[in-house]
Order: C-alpha cells, then sequence, then structure tokens
C-alpha cells in the first residue's frame, strides 16, 4: 500500500537519525494510560459550562444567574461584566482598525458569533453545570447579521466592532517585479473571476479544554491544558489578568491532536483562571464539539476575486494579480498574521517575478479563525495550482509540462523569491515525476476510456504544494509596523541524573508528532549511546524555564526549532561530559570519545566512564576537583538567523525552510449524480532530511486525509442568519476508513542548507490533496461540459451542479488574447 | 452534550413494560439508544422516564411463521445480519442493515427503535413500506396490527403514541418471483442518506418508497403503475420514472438543494428497480 | 429491576473483571462513569452525537460506544476497557499498532484498538476490507487509518 524511496544524502552519520525507530510515546498510548487534560483531577474541582450565543449578532441587554446560584451544588458563575473590570482587552496584533477590537475572554456588551461565550457557570458535577446554564436569563436584543465576507465590505453592512469604525481588519497591497510590464507585454491575459477558499478545519479528535489551579499564597495559576502554543498563550493571557507571564504555569501532556487549532484558547483560559480565583477551588472545563465547531479555530476563508494571469505563448507564466478577501469571524485571536504568512509561499511552486495581491481582510458574524493545518500558505497555495490548472485548461497547455517549465528549477535552490523570501532546496520536477510514476500516469488514458464504459467520468489531477516551516515572526511588522516580534526560537534541556539517566525537557507541545521518539534519535547519536537510553519528558511545563516565547507546536518548525535546540543542548552536554572524562583520566578533552553508553579515550576503551559516573560527580561526589566538574545539565536556545523584513517593500526571508509535497489522484465521477470516488492516489514529500521515516510518512498520510475531507465532505456552512449548519459530526462528516483510496506514498531528501540537521519542517502539508481533487474534477467534467473548478470544496452537489451548469463556472473564466 | 434529569426503569415483561408506559406521561421506550440517547444528550427530547426494554427477551427473537417472517422490535441490526432466517426469507433487511452507521451502532441499534424514529434519513422505514411490511402494537387495551404506510404518520411520528408499544415487525417472505432493491446517496461510506429508494416486485407488481423527500416514506404510485407488469429494461424504467422527481417537495439543507434531491429521487428508483428486478429474476 | 422508575440507583458492573457497586444518577453516560466515577480514564471522548468512536468498550463483550449508553442500561452487565486489553505486557494487536505507526496523538487509539480486537475475536485473519468495516465508527484525524489498517490485518496474521 506505501512504497517509501529515498534518494538523497542525509547530512548525519547513520545512527539512529534516519531510521524508523519505534515510538516511545505509544507504550503508554497504546494502554489508555496517557494523561490527556480530562483525566486529570483535584479534589472538590468544579464543572464549567458555557452558555453561548444563540444570537449571530447582538447586544447583551441584561444577564441574571441569581436562579442559576440557587441551584445546589452550583459553585458560582462569571459574566462579562466582571471580565471588563477584572482584565484589559486582549492584546492586538493588528494596526489600526483592527487593533481597535475590543476582545475579552467572555462577551462584553455584544454577541458577535452564534456560540460565542456569554457566561460561565461552575458546579459540583458536569451535569449539574449544564443544568443550571439553563437558568441563566440572558436578555439579548438582536441586531442585523453579516455572515459573507463581499457583504461586509459594503457600506450599510452591520458593523461588528463599532470601535473599529468598520468591518475590515486588515488592508493592504502586495507588489514585486513590474506586474504592469508582465501585462503589456503577455501573449494571453487569463482571467478568473473568482476563487473561493471555504471554510472548514482540522477537528482534532480531542476537543479543548483545561483544569485550572489558583494559589492564593503565591498568586500563581497552574493550567492544565491542551493548548498546543503556550509561548502564544501566556503573552495574550498574561497583560489580560494583569500578571506577569511567570504567574501563568502552562502544563501540558497529551494533546489528542491540535493541527493549529488548538491555538486561540486563551480566552476560555482567562474565564477559567478568573473563575479559580474567584471561586477558591480549582475549575475544569471540557469543550463539547458543538462548541468547538461553532466557535473555534476555523481556517481562513479566503475568496480570491478579479485575478489576471499573464502568459506568454510558450506557457511561461509571467505574473498574476488578484484580490485576496479574507474572512476572519468575528474575533481576530492570531489575525491578520494570516495577511501576511501566505507571502511565503507568494509565487507557489513556480518562477514567475511579477506578482500583485491587493489583500484585505474582513470581520464577519462567524467563529473566529486561527491557524489551521496550512495556515494562510494552504489557501494561497491552492490559489496557484488552480491558476496553473486553468490556464493549461484554457489555453490547451498540457498540465505536467506546464507546471515543470513554471517550477522553480532546483539548479535554482537556494531561490530567492520576489518578496526575498528563500526557497532552501528541492527538485520539484523530479517529485512530479516520482509521483507521476506512482500514479501509472502512462495508463491513465486507458482508464479513462475503461471508465467511461462503465458509465463513469474519470479525472486525474496533481497538487502540487509547499509547507514554509521555522517563521521569521518579523513578518507580523509587515500587517502592524509597531509591533515588537521577530525572529523565532525554541528550548531544550539536556541533562544527566544523579545515576546518569539521560533527561531532555522540550519547550514544545505535540499533539501527535512523536517529538520524545525524534529528540531521542538527535540525542542517542551525539551521546553515543541507545535511544532507550534516553529519556525525553512528556508534555511542556513552563514552570521550568524549558521554553521561550515562541515555545509551542505549530507552524510545521520542530525537526528544525525543537530538533535543533535539543541538538545544542546535546551538544553542549557532551562536551561537558567530555570535558569530566578527561579530568577524570587526566588528559585532554579531544582524547575523550562518547560511544556504547560510555565517556572513553579513544586511544584506550578501558578507560571508560559510564553515564551513571559522569552524572554522580557533579551531583553527589564533587570534592577535590581544582576546577569546578561541569554540572551535566545544559539548556539551549535554538535561534533561526533572521532580519526583519523591509516594511516598505514587503521584502524579506520569513521562513527557513520549504518542504514539498505533490500529491495525484484518480476519481471517477457519476454523471447522473455528481457523486465521486477516489480510485487512486499518491504523494511524494520532500522535508529534507528525515529523522523518522516512518512518522514523517505518517504526516503525509494525515495531512493527505485531512485534505480529502475538506475538498470531498468537510465545510463550515453557514446560512444568512448565522448559524453554523455542520455543528457537529453528523452533518459535518469527516472521512472513515470506508472512505480513503488506496494510497502509495514516496520520499525525496533534499536536505536544508540553513538548518542543524539539514532537516525541514514538514507536519501541515499544504493542502495538497484539495489542489489535485480539484484538478482531478475538472478534468473528469472536460467531457461534459469543461466545468471550471472554483472552489476548493467540491461535495457531489457542487459536482452535480457543475455538471447541470457547467456555463456558470465557465462564466467565470475568459482567455484575451 | 448531557442529559437532563430523567428517571430510568427496567421491566422484566412485556406487560410490565406496557404498564409503564401508560401509567407515567412523558415516559419513552429506551430500545438501543443509539437515537434517544444522542438526542437526550442534545436536549432536544427530554422524556421525563425511560422504559429500557433491555430485559425483554421475546422483543429480540426473529423467526418464520408459515409465509412470515417475524421480527422482534428489539432485534438488533447485528442480530438481523447474522440472522439465517432472515437471509433465507428476506435478505434485503440484512444486506441493508450491513449498511447503517457502524459496527457498535448496529450491536445496540434495533429494528424497532430506527423505524420509530422516522427519520426521513433512516434506512428502514422506505424500505419496509417497499416489503409491505406490518407492524404490531400493544397497549394497556390490548394489540393492534397496522401496515407500514400507516406506522409512518409525520414529522418524526408514528402509529406508536402515548402508552403504546411496538413489539413486533412482520415482513412477507420472499421467494420466487420477488425482488428486493434499495439504492440512493449517502454522506460517505455508510453514512447519512441524502436520497434513498427501496422497490420491491411481486410477481410483477411493484412497491417502490422513497426516503429523504417528505416527513413519511413516500409511495411513487404513478411509477408502480407504469411498471406493472411490464417488460423492465433499463429504457422502459427511466421512461416510468421520468418527471417524478417534479411530483415531489423535498427539503433544500446544507448537503443538498431540493433539485439535487429531486433529481436523485429519480435516479435513486432507477437503480433500486433495477436491482430488485435483477432479483427477481434469479 | 423495579417497576418504580428512580432517578439515581445503585448499579454494579464488572469493569475488566473487577465488580464496582456505585450510586449513579440515572442520566450519567457509561463513558463519563467510567472516566469521572471508577477513573479508568483510557476511554475518551470525542464528539456528542455518538458518531466517532473514541468511547468505545466492550459491553458483554460486543463493541458499543459508551456516550450512547446510560451507565444504568451497564447494571448487571460486563465492560471491558482498553485498560483491561492488557496486563504487563503489550497485546500482539497492541504491539502491531506501534509496528506499524497506526497512532500519532493516540486519543482515538483505545477505541481503535477495543473495536479492533473484538474483530479479531471474531476473525481471526481478517482481510484489509474486513477490518475498514470493523473501524467505520472509529474517527482518527491523524493517521488517515491506512497504518491503522495495516496494523489490525498484521496482527491477525500472527503479528506478520
Amino acid at each position: 500500500m506505501t512504497t517509501v524511496q529515498t534518494e538523497g544524502t542525509t547530512t548525519l552519520q547513520k545512527g539512529a537519525v534516519g531510521q524508523s525507530v519505534p515510538r516511545k510515546e505509544d507504550r503508554r498510548l497504546v494502554q489508555g494510560q496517557g494523561t490527556f487534560f480530562d483525566d486529570v483531577k483535584r479534589h472538590g474541582m468544579g464543572y464549567v459550562h458555557f452558555l453561548r450565543s444563540p444570537y449571530a449578532h447582538a447586544r447583551i441587554v441584561s444577564i441574571d444567574v441569581s436562579a442559576a446560584l440557587e441551584l445546589p451544588g452550583v459553585y458560582g458563575t462569571l459574566t462579562g461584566d466582571e471580565v471588563a473590570i477584572l482584565t484589559d482587552p486582549f492584546f492586538q496584533i493588528a494596526a489600526e482598525p483592527g487593533g481597535s477590537v475590543k476582545d475579552y475572554a467572555l462577551a462584553v456588551g455584544k454577541v458577535r458569533y452564534i456560540g460565542e461565550p456569554v457566561v460561565a457557570v461552575v458546579a459540583e458535577t458536569r451535569e449539574l453545570a449544564r443544568d443550571a446554564s439553563e437558568l441563566v436569563m440572558v436578555d439579548f436584543e438582536p441586531l442585523d447579521v453579516v455572515v459573507d465576507a463581499r457583504k461586509a465590505l459594503e457600506d450599510g453592512a452591520p458593523v461588528l466592532h463599532e470601535e473599529a469604525g468598520g468591518n475590515v481588519s486588515y488592508t493592504g497591497v502586495w507588489e514585486w517585479g513590474d506586474v504592469d510590464k508582465a501585462f503589456a507585454e503577455a501573449d494571453h491575459v487569463v482571467k478568473i473571476s473568482e476563487l473561493h477558499f471555504e471554510r472548514f478545519n482540522s477537528t482534532p479528535l480531542e476537543l479543548d479544554g483545561a483544569l485550572v489551579e489558583y494559589n492564593r499564597g503565591t498568586g500563581q495559576w497552574t493550567i492544565t491544558t491542551n493548548n498546543q502554543f503556550p509561548g502564544f498563550a501566556a503573552i495574550m493571557m498574561a497583560p489580560a489578568l494583569r500578571v506577569g507571564t511567570d504567574k501563568l504555569r502552562l502544563v501540558t501532556q497529551d494533546i489528542g491532536g491540535g493541527f493549529g487549532n488548538k491555538i486561540t484558547t486563551h480566552p476560555q483560559l482567562v474565564a477559567l483562571c478568573l473563575l479559580a480565583r474567584k471561586l477558591g477551588r480549582a475549575v475544569q472545563w471540557t469543550e463539547w464539539r458543538t462548541d468547538f465547531h461553532q466557535s473555534m479555530s476555523h481556517g481562513n476563508e479566503r475568496w480570491f476575486l478579479d485575478t489576471e494571469v499573464a502568459v506568454m505563448a510558450d506557457g511561461t507564466m509571467t505574473g498574476f494579480r488578484s484580490r485576496a478577501l479574507d474572512d476572519a469571524g468575528a474575533y481576530l485571536r492570531y489575525e491578520p498574521l494570516g495577511g501576511v504568512i501566505w507571502s511565503q509561499v507568494a509565487p507557489g511552486m513556480y518562477s514567475w517575478r511579477n506578482l500583485r495581491l491587493d489583500f484585505t481582510q474582513v470581520l464577519t458574524n462567524k467563529a473566529p479563525c486561527s491557524p489551521n493545518r496550512g495556515y494562510s500558505r494552504m489557501q494561497h497555495l491552492w490559489f496557484t495550482e488552480r491558476i496553473i490548472d486553468i490556464v493549461a485548461h484554457e489555453l490547451g497547455f498540457d498540465r505536467v509540462e506546464l507546471r515543470k517549465k513554471n517550477y522553480v528549477q532546483p539548479e535554482q535552490m537556494p531561490y530567492e523569491t520576489p518578496n526575498g523570501c528563500v526557497y532552501d532546496s528541492g527538485d520539484y520536477p523530479k517529485a512530479l515525476d516520482l509521483v507521476l510514476d506512482l500514479i501509472g500516469y502512462d495508463a491513465i488514458e486507458e482508464r479513462r476510456e475503461e471508465a467511461a464504459s462503465r458509465g463513469k467520468l474519470l479525472g486525474f489531477g496533481i497538487g502540487s504544494t509547499l509547507d514554509s516551516g521555522t517563521n521569521n515572526f518579523g513578518q507580523s511588522q509587515l500587517v502592524n509596523p509597531e509591533l515588537q516580534f521577530s525572529g523565532n526560537n525554541e528550548v531544550a534541556t539536556a541533562k544527566l541524573d544523579i545515576f546518569g539517566e539521560i533527561v531532555v525537557t522540550l519547550g514544545t507541545t505535540p499533539q501527535g508528532q512523536s517529538h520524545e521518539t525524534t529528540a531521542a534519535q538527535v540525542v542517542a547519536d551525539i551521546l553515543g549511546c541507545d535511544v532507550d537510553m534516553v529519556h525525553v519528558r512528556a508534555g511542556h511545563d513552563s514552570y521550568w524555564n524549558s521554553h521561550a516565547g515562541f515555545s509551542g507546536t505549530y507552524a510545521s518548525q520542530f525537526a528544525v526549532t525543537g530538533l535543533g535546540a535539543v541538538k545544542g543542548a546535546t551538544e553542549e552536554l557532551a562536551r561537558q561530559m567530555k570535558t569530566l572524562a578527561s579530568m577524570v583520566f587526566q588528559c585532554s578533552v579531544e582524547d575523550i570519545e562518547l560511544a556504547d553508553g560510555f565517556a572513553r579515550m579513544k586511544e584506550n576503551h578501558e578507560a571508560a566512564l559510564p553515564f551513571m559516573a559522569l552524572g554522580a560527580i557533579p551531583n553527589a561526589n564533587n570534592a577535590g576537583f581544582p576546577i569546578d566538574p561541569p554540572p551535566m545539565n545544559a539548556r539551549f536556545v535554538f535561534r533561526p538567523q533572521f532580519q526583519v523584513p523591509d516594511k516598505d517593500t514587503k521584502f524579506g526571508n520569513l521562513t527557513l525552510t520549504y518542504s514539498m509535497q505533490i500529491h495525484a489522484c484518480v476519481l471517477e465521477v457519476d454523471p447522473e449524480t455528481g457523486v465521486y470516488e477516489l480510485v487512486d492516489y499518491a504523494a511524494v514529500d520532500d522535508c529534507g532530511m528525515r529523522v523518522n521515516p516512518k512518522i514523517v510518512e505518517g504526516q503525509v498520510m494525515g495531512a493527505t486525509a485531512h485534505a480529502i475531507g475538506a475538498a470531498m465532505f468537510e465545510v463550515f456552512a453557514y446560512d444568512d442568519e448565522g448559524n453554523l449548519l455542520t455543528p457537529n459530526f453528523y452533518d459535518y462528516h469527516v472521512p472513515h476508513t470506508l472512505d480513503m483510496p488506496p494510497l502509495k506514498t514516496a520520499a525525496i531528501e533534499s536536505p536544508s542548507p540553513f538548518t542543524p540537521l539539514g532537516t525541514k519542517g514538514m507536519g501541515e502539508g499544504g493542502g495538497g490533496g484539495i489542489h489535485c481533487i480539484g484538478a482531478a474534477l475538472q478534468d473528469a467534467l472536460r467531457a461534459s461540459g469543461g466545468a471550471i473548478v472554483t472552489s476548493s470544496h467540491n461535495p457531489y452537489h457542487r459536482v452535480w451542479e457543475m455538471l447541470r451548469h457547467p456555463e456558470r463556472s465557465r462564466e467565470k473564466v475568459e482567455v484575451k488574447g | 452534550m448531557l442529559l437532563r434529569e430523567v428517571s430510568y426503569a427496567r421491566p422484566a415483561s412485556v406487560e410490565e413494560a406496557v404498564t409503564l408506559l401508560s401509567e407515567h406521561d412523558g415516559a419513552r421506550a429506551l430500545a438501543g439508544g443509539q437515537t434517544l440517547v444522542n438526542v437526550m444528550k442534545q436536549r432536544a427530547a427530554s422524556p421525563d422516564v425511560l422504559v429500557d426494554l433491555a430485559g425483554l427477551d421475546e422483543l429480540r427473537s426473529i423467526s418464520v411463521s408459515g409465509t412470515t417472517l417475524e421480527i422482534g422490535a428489539m432485534a438488533t441490526l447485528a442480530s438481523i445480519i447474522r440472522s439465517s432466517e432472515v437471509e433465507v426469507s428476506r435478505p434485503i433487511l440484512a444486506e441493508v442493515a450491513a449498511t447503517v452507521a457502524d459496527v457498535q451502532v448496529r450491536n445496540r441499534g434495533t429494528l424497532g427503535g430506527n423505524i420509530c424514529v422516522n427519520d426521513p434519513t433512516n434506512h428502514f422505514p422506505p424500505l419496509l413500506v417497499a416489503l409491505g411490511a406490518s407492524m404490531t402494537i400493544r397497549n394497556a387495551g390490548g394489540e393492534r396490527t397496522v401496515s407500514a404506510e400507516e406506522f409512518f404518520v409525520g414529522v418524526f411520528e408514528t402509529a406508536v403514541g402515548e402508552g403504546d408499544l411496538l413489539t413486533r415487525i412482520d415482513v412477507p417472505a420472499g421467494g420466487k418471483g420477488v425482488g428486493d432493491g434499495m439504492a440512493g446517496v449517502t454522506l460517505g461510506a455508510h453514512g447519512t442518506y441524502v436520497s434513498n429508494a427501496a422497490a420491491t416486485v411481486v410477481d410483477g407488481g411493484w412497491r417502490i418508497a422513497l426516503g429523504c423527500v417528505a416527513a413519511v416514506p413516500h409511495r411513487a404510485s404513478a411509477v408502480e403503475e407504469k411498471l406493472s407488469g411490464a417488460d423492465v429494461d433499463e429504457a422502459t424504467v427511466r421512461a416510468a420514472v421520468d418527471g417524478l422527481g417534479a411530483t415531489l417537495d423535498p427539503p433544500s439543507d446544507v448537503h443538498a438543494s431540493a433539485d439535487y434531491r429531486r433529481s436523485l429521487a429519480e435516479t435513486s428508483t432507477v437503480r433500486a428497480v433495477m436491482q430488485a428486478a435483477e432479483k427477481a429474476r434469479g | 429491576m423495579s417497576t418504580t422508575p428512580v432517578t439515581e440507583m445503585v448499579v454494579t458492573v464488572a469493569v475488566n473483571g473487577t465488580t464496582y457497586e456505585r450510586e449513579v444518577p440515572a442520566r450519567r453516560l457509561l463513558v463519563h462513569f467510567l472516566r469521572d466515577d471508577l477513573d479508568l480514564t483510557g476511554t475518551h471522548i470525542g464528539c456528542d452525537t455518538g458518531s466517532c468512536g473514541a468511547c468505545t468498550v466492550h459491553l458483554n463483550g460486543v463493541p458499543v460506544k459508551s456516550c450512547a449508553v446510560l451507565a444504568v442500561q451497564a447494571d448487571g452487565a460486563a465492560v471491558t476497557t482498553v485498560e483491561g486489553l492488557s496486563e504487563e505486557e503489550l497485546t500482539p494487536l497492541q504491539q502491531s499498532f506501534s509496528d506499524h505507526h497506526a497512532l500519532q496523538c493516540g486519543y482515538c487509539t483505545p477505541g481503535m484498538l477495543m473495536s479492533a480486537a473484538a474483530l479479531l475475536e471474531e476473525t481471526p485473519s481478517p482481510t484489509e476490507d474486513e477490518v475498514k468495516v470493523a473501524l467505520q465508527g472509529n474517527i482518527c484525524r491523524c493517521t488517515g487509518y491506512w497504518n491503522i489498517v495495516e496494523a489490525v490485518v498484521a496482527a491477525g496474521k500472527g503479528g506478520a
């Protein structure tokens, strides 16, 4: 079912790194012994239920909690009025006008989306908290609702945040090269009036939540949670709570999936902090599936309007211009970073030099957006893949040759894009050939005929995509020049305990990415020991200084930042170990090597100290040394080399590494019903040096499954009143086992020249499946009307529409010249 | 989500169950719970009393009596799939049961529960109408039997009223000259139906019932008449079904527009009929 | 089993071979009983519509979603949870999951194991299709299922 072919070299010697070492995490997880936040209990803890807004837009006239408080077993409540007194509004990333948005832990004065938390109720049991919330009386005065981003821009549209003056949170023009010239000189101009990347997210199986305790004596909160970016959460929460970040101890262990969707829980966490302090007891909140769908972390919905593509007669694409309209939902949380992050991949995988994107982001009465697997790059890469597919379709070019011609070529690597990003390495044409081989491209036309004999329309599609990793947070200054964020970092510590155990801590918060295992592989190779000897602490705990401002697991960077920190800490520990051994054996440090679990003299393996001895000396037996024995304890902060980008030209390197995936699929459409089935699928991944190939493949598979879901089944659709029509797994169908196609995978390794291990971050993927399924549908429909795929989401009913009325989509495309 | 407070009883006999259902206002029978417990979690329905039928083994039996397949209302979908009586007598029931949701749901979900919910997207209401099944309902006053058409009354409403308990579903046994088919479109494999149609032919006479288009299964009588006694080839079937969609008034929702459902209704009907015709040929 | 409906009752349930007697509200879901009353937190909750299967346990030997069963319905029954699959050593099925990288975050894994274990009891050497049908009621968002299916098939062939 899968094949893995490795080409290219690894930059480290062959040891544990590069092997598909079995996972350390598995033992506890297959026994149901993982510790997810909801597994943790505290004596006397209260269970929290959030009463949520039934209106998409309304003024809160009054709140009466008295009846709820009278119910036996209810410990207390929290309302927006209290929150507005006890906390300051959350810091806004946006400059004006978005910067004026006021965002609190509970709705203050107004509600702006259905599902917005309004009142928190705490009770002795989960059921009682739920019962009590039904006794809370909230009086709302409904207001007009706006759910369409295009309408949110119109004069007279309902305004969500009056302080912001309108619904625009960010707007900016991004232009590089000489766009006018490119269009003037173009042989063809292909116009696409509308492309729509729809709203969905990754619906991690574990919901959000936390157990929060407050220590009255020290003013310290302990937050046991599954937030995947504690660095960001602390930065948002501390000023709101008017405390220093050290008062917020963020603890995670096992997290049931994140995919970016567990980054913006800080409003609920602040509410819990206030409650824990107010009630003098631990409080526990577990989100419901419906609450998550209605209120948390929708992926950016983005329109690309009035796109024009400049194409030469030979198929060279020289540039594009377009208007992007991004729908952020009702609050900005992590936005408007989506307004710049796409520019990490501004040209996609293509070598055109003349690009212009007018980017506007608006607020609407829908759930707030936050990063979702492929955050903001996926939307833009889908846009570039739609372009090349439509250009090929309309101008009669071969879609494989057109890609190869326009791809950034391997000899151009490292490649500086028009906006100063540097694609570190990769061979896109080779990857494309590999995926075509895997899927059996040569036999496609034969398969098409065979499918036609069964009454089916066969389609073949390619989706090429990038996964840019290790952010330069300086790009935030391109949407708000006043921001003081730049660069990136991650922390690791490595030590020998008294008995010589190797203990490693990470600043990261893995949600399935196998950090304990891959970190142990790197450590084992540096210290010359078995992976089994390396103990990596599960999870994150901010109390013990093993983190920095950007710590967390997000944005495809662990293999660079996390492992870079691990490498740095372990190399420092190794240096200390060799130094101590040299002190004991009275030789020079260069005479010592770490191998087979010992620190020993290279020339005389009998002179060897086990790690236990090394650990014991500084900890328990340190007399007699003229100079201090090294402590066997190292902390390393990995900092990738970045500059602050130029704010005027919006030029600079925004990400350190660029992984790549090319997906291909074959599908069959039932022309009578629009129902279609994926019958074959292949994906090729290049993430540089692979620390653990099986784990890398697992990430590729997961990204593929998410993309298939988004393309075929998953959408957060709203009606005009702001009701989410897919608020649970009943209507929001995600793929199950029987929905998955056969899959072949392969890997190429093009090491990154910029990273400590030659690795590139790779977990997100880039939505390759969305791109290739759309392309395959368009290919299938050639034989029946030639509809153009203009939406990222193509459920059966949309395919049926495209079969019935191909002219409606064809109207959106025009070729000049 | 979490249930409101509820009272619970597990009677040991059908008589006791019926007594409980009639004595307590707002009492509901709890069969497999795959729908009811989930509905109660959402607090969309909150009966005051749950009468758990789990102890009523007599309601689980599956047997053949003469030319009738008698299925106890508490027979789980899993037991229907495994049943040799069903396999011999009317296998379409097992084939369809095997496509409902998943193993866990089928281990608990019952045939009686599936039809008492009368969710327009459920598998069994249209199938049982097409098969010409009948349902036996007991209450404090005695027992009565209704036809499948009479059973499905309205929006999530059946002939099982206050104080009533569905005890048995009777399905005519199949045999020579009998063919059954069911076709449709689901949201993902084994998912919720967006459109479905069940068709049965018995010696050239047709019964065709559509789900997903109205509150109750819709008999496509005009199509039945056109097909009656006819030679069934695809062209004839398509001609007979043509125009069916225009007579329907199906709902529009996030999964399908009314027009799409009209079109799918026709396609599902053609396919169900073709399946049944092929089965009848043997 | 009285004829008077009650809002609370004492349930006697054998879980993983140990018999527990607890008073529970009639409305308590079996999954919450297991997690909160018995501290068996290996069984997980991932949805509120009985769709995801993270809560799958064996009730009298067959896999069911414990979020769609009331604790009172389990009175007198035997329940097996993921904690009851193994003692000190991993079972071949659990080992196969690890060997085939059939878990990433591990949240769906207990439910997957319970469904797979039930299948292997009934069908010791299942085909790929049989495994897919058996796991159709268990959602995973991390793996895409391919490795999970492979792991169960491999476990079926005696751990090949």
